[in-house]
């Protein structure tokens, strides 16, 4: 009897530090979205909500700064191209390195592995200069195409594939399939969640990426929202309430796909590192 | 058939995309349309400053009625990334604007490589040609000046005083007219003083804008005319040791909590006193802390000694042309117009507060107007009188790792001091400005240019 | 009639005599041929990328390294001085410094914590799991440049949230006027807390992925030996995760080398008083998109990639050979 009264304490106990600890993890955001309806001069008057609610800081955001409609747009565009371009790159070569044995696999995969763990920004004054001499500086090309590859997700794609059995595909071939649409027909339709992981994981990574945005992009008009916001901040530091709703925008697209895409991704950022 | 394949997620990506790109290159499209008629000039023009953006706002209609044809494309931009930003622009050839205004602590920057690579148009001939050179004045020209070659316009003075709530101050039984030196001001400081309630004055105790206004009061600074450090010099030691104890230990009268809407609340509390206002900086407690109005008043800095100067300096603006511009005549003719028209820097004046560097402008009727938040003092006269002693200022390639050096022994001296207040501080700090000045020669010597 | 190939969208058994019936050498040759060549045509997008602008910006950079510039027109060659110049920098050695404290602390501070709410938040009982999942992991859908416009706020001294709500618990250890970001000595610390919120629920959904594939039978027989709940621990859970959490660790180092953002944009652009916040990759950005030199900035980036390959091989042997023992 004892036991149980002291388990079920204990139980509760947990419970209730469990939610404490996520109350404490959710007050940031709860304060950013209070942060979005507070006035000029409230800001700091009221901890969290003030007893009205305005929405001024979301009309002062597309008016002020007058291009953050297109921040969001470039946002938008950037993070999309770049999650196709990635996909269709990645699940081909994904495929090739999974169900293949061709001359150079073997130097090819260490060579990727290799590159994972060398660190980005040791590429970046090289590749400027790179860009720079081909033209492609202060535009989107400049970033959709070093970043069309992720070695990443090729991997990713790689242990996805790796399970689909090779009899299927020995089952097409005799069917008189060609490899393409094996891959058409076949893989991708089966790896669907891991798309779906994927998708969401390169969309994560583009929308909130911001070095390299920072050192390609030039021009105010494409700027890509992180930049927009980071730019704000010394102009605007008396708006505050402008700032966060501008902070806000920028999370929920990420929030929502997450929403839509939650069982996907999980699986996919795991099956990286559970099965290998 | 083919997107199907990759299922739901991908294809809503790939309209996503679609549709936003789509989007993007109509509005690009149509932006060129309606911007540019044919045989527009286009003059682009960075500002950092929300002030004189909004001032020039003002400024830009009448020119461009006297240029018909001409179309100025002003963009307010963050000082933070301006720097960089131009920078960039310069070196990558991209994306240069024709004219841009440049804070003082970074113009030294673009003078880094060979000095036919410095992005900025070289404007000497012309100041001289047209004898701008006497109507400004000279001590504002020195921080734009590389080489014998000046590469910018001196946008303004920058005369340092005092802001401060007059309305707590006068309740607490001070009489400001007798406060004429530091030491009197640090005296009445100690008594006002109520620790996490109320300070005397908005010190920092690690960034150097406050340290370098009373060094520059000092006659010190980061460097001396020939470009060499001298952030270790007597002076800065002197003033260095004077200035921690007002911001550490346990007798401060100083602290800060940040700028924007935090120094408005603090303002609004009463938390901080007094203020230093540069010209601009008054400006921006008029607009930034409205409730205020009426209730502030503005007196002249300390002097470090007696009958000793009662000003500084803090901040400042360069307006550039670039070497990029298609158009340098038109240009000037832009820069001329806003930098000179005596009626416009009325106007400006009323504005800005700011006190242009043209001396003859301050003759003008808009300087002598009282100024309501201030309790009706005239503004522009208290900061024409102390003009004459704006001490002068050197530029370098350095002078924001000098600045970043100065920031950094200013720390160390900070914290040495809050862990030791009874030891005697100078050794230490003349060590700390020693090896930080050491950092910042070896800089220098590492240019190959 | 249903063909009893139904399922797969291929052809009909018409279309297969017809190919039956066709000559053979013709056919099996292109079919042989693209089999055969169809990996190299699948690699070869991704290949072609990944050398131009992944391999040779690596091979070039060493070449930049030995170089002073300004900007991409002018080089001048300098050889090794680069490199002595950075052993010989006080604010390199800052740079290095806060980077290996502060991946440290994540490793050691953030990862125990990401293991203890996985293990917690694995247990069947727990009502709301998803919900409570969700909450830990939504601060990582932020993105660090985000957190950063975030904290920027939260640290602000009086009036910001964190001190709003530290105060009240702990009013001597943290004062109302506390300067997370102006303080050198409270930079660090208040990095390594923003990256706590964002990054501990993403570590954690690794480790619950990896405890859900733990044998449950395993812990039953642990238990049926007479192990406690620490030993247990030990002997189960981490052989258990042990994949895993290596994965983890070694990611988690390789990324907090390459902090950049989120102090960067929490101390609004600059590096901190005193460098306290500076970074090996913020040094770099200075270095070589602020001032100009990229040859300085490739250096940088040279000993950044090294420290990091010199570390995550010392990791892997560790954890590794010690693996190889147990077995």
């Amino acid at each position: 009897m004892n036991r149980n009264a002291a388990t079920t304490a204990g139980r509760l106990a947990t419970q209730a530090l469990l939610i404490a600890l996520a109350a404490i993890v959710l007050m940031p955001l709860v304060w950013l979205i209070a942060a979005t309806t507070k006035g000029k001069n409230d800001q700091f008057h009221y901890t969290f909500f003030a007893p009205t609610l305005s929405g001024q800081n979301y009309v002062d955001l597309f008016h002020k700064t007058d291009v953050f409609q297109h921040n969001l747009l470039n946002s938008i565009f950037l993070a999309s191209t770049t999650v196709i371009v990635q996909l269709f790159f990645s699940s081909l070569a994904g495929f090739a390195l999974a169900k293949y044995n061709f001359k150079g696999k073997g130097p090819l995969t260490v060579l990727m592995l290799a590159t994972l763990m060398i660190p980005g920004q040791l590429t970046m004054a090289p590749l400027f200069e790179l860009l720079h001499w081909l033209g492609l500086v202060d535009s989107y090309l400049g970033l959709i195409i070093p970043g069309a590859v992720s070695v990443f997700g090729i991997f990713l794609f790689r242990q996805s594939i790796l399970t689909i059995p090779d009899e299927l595909l020995q089952a097409a071939r005799i069917d008189g399939c060609s490899e393409f649409q094996i891959y058409r027909d076949i893989i991708m339709p089966v790896s669907r969640p891991m798309i779906g992981a994927f998708c969401l994981i390169s969309f994560m990574g583009t929308w909130n990426s911001f070095l390299w945005p920072q050192i390609i992009l030039h021009n105010r008009r494409l700027f890509t929202l992180p930049i927009a916001l980071s730019q704000m901040i010394g102009v605007y530091n008396q708006e505050y309430g402008m700032l966060m709703a501008g902070t806000l925008i920028s999370v929920l697209p990420v929030v929502i796909l997450f929403l839509v895409l939650q069982k996907e991704f999980v699986a996919g950022l795991t099956a990286g590192a559970v099965k290998g | 058939m083919r997107f199907f394949t990759y299922g739901k997620a991908a294809l809503s990506f790939l309209v996503l995309a679609l549709l936003s790109g789509g989007w993007i290159g109509w509005n690009a499209v149509s932006d060129s349309d309606r911007r540019m008629p044919p045989g527009t000039k286009k003059l682009t023009f960075w500002v950092f400053a929300k002030v004189h953006y909004e001032a020039y706002r003002k400024a830009l209609p009448s020119f461009e009625a006297a240029h018909p044809g001409v179309k100025v494309d002003m963009q307010l931009v963050s000082n933070d990334g301006l720097a960089a930003r131009l920078q960039n622009a310069f070196l990558a050839d991209l994306d240069v604007p024709d004219m841009v205004e440049v804070e003082i602590s970074s113009s030294g920057t673009f003078f880094r490589g060979p000095l036919k690579d410095v992005g900025f148009a070289d404007l000497t001939d012309r100041i001289h040609n047209t004898g701008l050179w006497d109507k400004m004045v000279h001590a504002r020209f020195a921080p734009y000046t590389n080489r014998g070659r000046i590469f910018g316009l001196p946008h303004d003075v920058h005369p340092v005083q005092l802001a401060y709530r007059r309305d707590l101050v006068e309740a607490a039984g001070v009489d400001v007219s007798k406060i004429q030196t530091w030491d009197d001001f640090i005296r009445v400081g100690r008594k006002l003083t109520k620790p996490n309630e109320r300070y005397m004055i908005e010190f920092s105790d690690s960034s150097t804008d406050n340290l370098e206004t009373c060094l520059f009061q000092r006659g010190g600074g980061y460097f001396d005319p020939q470009g060499n450090c001298i952030l270790d010099n007597e002076t800065a030691v002197q003033t260095l040791c004077w200035y921690v104890p007002l911001v550490a230990g346990p007798h401060k009268i100083g602290n800060s909590l940040g700028g924007g809407q935090v120094l408005t609340k603090a303002v609004e509390d009463g938390y901080v006193l007094f203020l230093i206002a540069p010209d601009w900086r008054s400006k921006s407690f008029e607009v930034d802390i409205p409730l205020e109005a009426g209730k502030m008043a503005l007196m002249p800095l300390p002097a470090v000694f007696p009958g000793g100067p009662r000003t500084s300096t803090w901040g400042g603006t360069m307006l550039g042309i670039t070497k990029r511009c298609k158009d340098p005549d038109l240009a000037w003719q832009l820069a001329m117009h806003l930098y000179l028209d005596k009626p416009q820097l009325a106007e400006r004046f009323r504005q800005t507060n700011i006190l242009p560097a043209m001396r003859d402008a301050w003759a003008q009727p808009a300087f002598h107007e009282p100024n309501r938040y201030y309790s009706n003092e005239p503004l522009g006269d208290t900061y024409a009188r102390l003009a004459p002693d704006v001490p002068f200022q050197y530029s370098s390639p350095y002078i924001q790792t000098a600045k970043a050096k100065l920031s950094t022994a200013l720390v160390s001296c900070v914290q040495e001091y809050n862990a030791h207040p009874d030891r005697d501080l100078e050794p230490f700090a003349r060590a700390a400005l020693k090896a930080n000045a050491a950092d910042v020669r070896k800089l220098i010597s590492r240019n190959p240019y | 009639m249903p063909s009893p190939m139904a399922g797969r969208p291929l052809q009909s058994a018409q279309a297969k005599i017809a190919i039956m019936n066709k000559p053979a050498p013709e056919k099996s040759n292109w079919f042989s041929v693209q089999h055969k060549i169809a990996p190299y045509l699948f690699i070869a997008p991704f290949l072609f990328i990944f050398l131009v602008f992944g391999c040779y910006p690596i091979v070039q950079s060493l070449r930049l390294s030995l170089y002073a510039t300004n900007g991409p027109k002018s080089h001048v060659f300098v050889g090794l001085s680069n490199y002595r110049f950075l052993i010989g920098d006080s604010d390199f050695r800052t740079a290095v410094w806060n980077t290996l404290v502060y991946t440290f602390w994540s490793v050691f501070l953030q990862l125990p914590l990401a293991l203890g709410l996985a293990m917690l938040l694995s247990q069947k009982w727990i009502k709301a799991r998803g919900l409570l999942r969700m909450a830990f992991f939504s601060p990582n859908l932020m993105g660090q440049a985000f957190v950063a416009v975030l904290f920027g706020i939260l640290y602000v001294p009086q009036y910001g949230l964190v001190n709003r709500a530290l105060h009240p618990l702990l009013p001597k250890l943290v004062p109302l006027d506390t300067k997370w970001l102006q303080d050198a000595n409270l930079v660090m610390p208040a990095i390594v807390l923003a990256s706590l919120w964002m990054y501990v629920g993403f570590n954690m959904i690794y480790f619950l992925a990896a405890l859900q594939a733990v044998d449950q039978e395993l812990y039953e027989a642990a238990r049926v030996d007479g192990a406690n709940a620490w030993h247990q621990f030990l002997a189960v859970t981490v052989p258990g995760i042990k994949p895993v959490a290596v994965f983890v660790l070694v990611t988690a180092t390789i990324g907090s080398f390459q902090l950049y953002e989120l102090p960067y944009l929490m101390l609004n652009n600059t590096a901190g008083p005193k460098n306290a916040g500076l970074t090996i990759v913020m040094y770099l950005y200075q270095n070589g998109f602020v001032t100009g030199d990229l040859g300085l900035a490739s250096a940088i980036g040279w000993s950044l990639a090294l420290g990091v390959l010199v570390i995550s091989l010392f990791q892997l042997r560790v954890t590794g050979a010690y693996k190889g023992e147990a077995a």
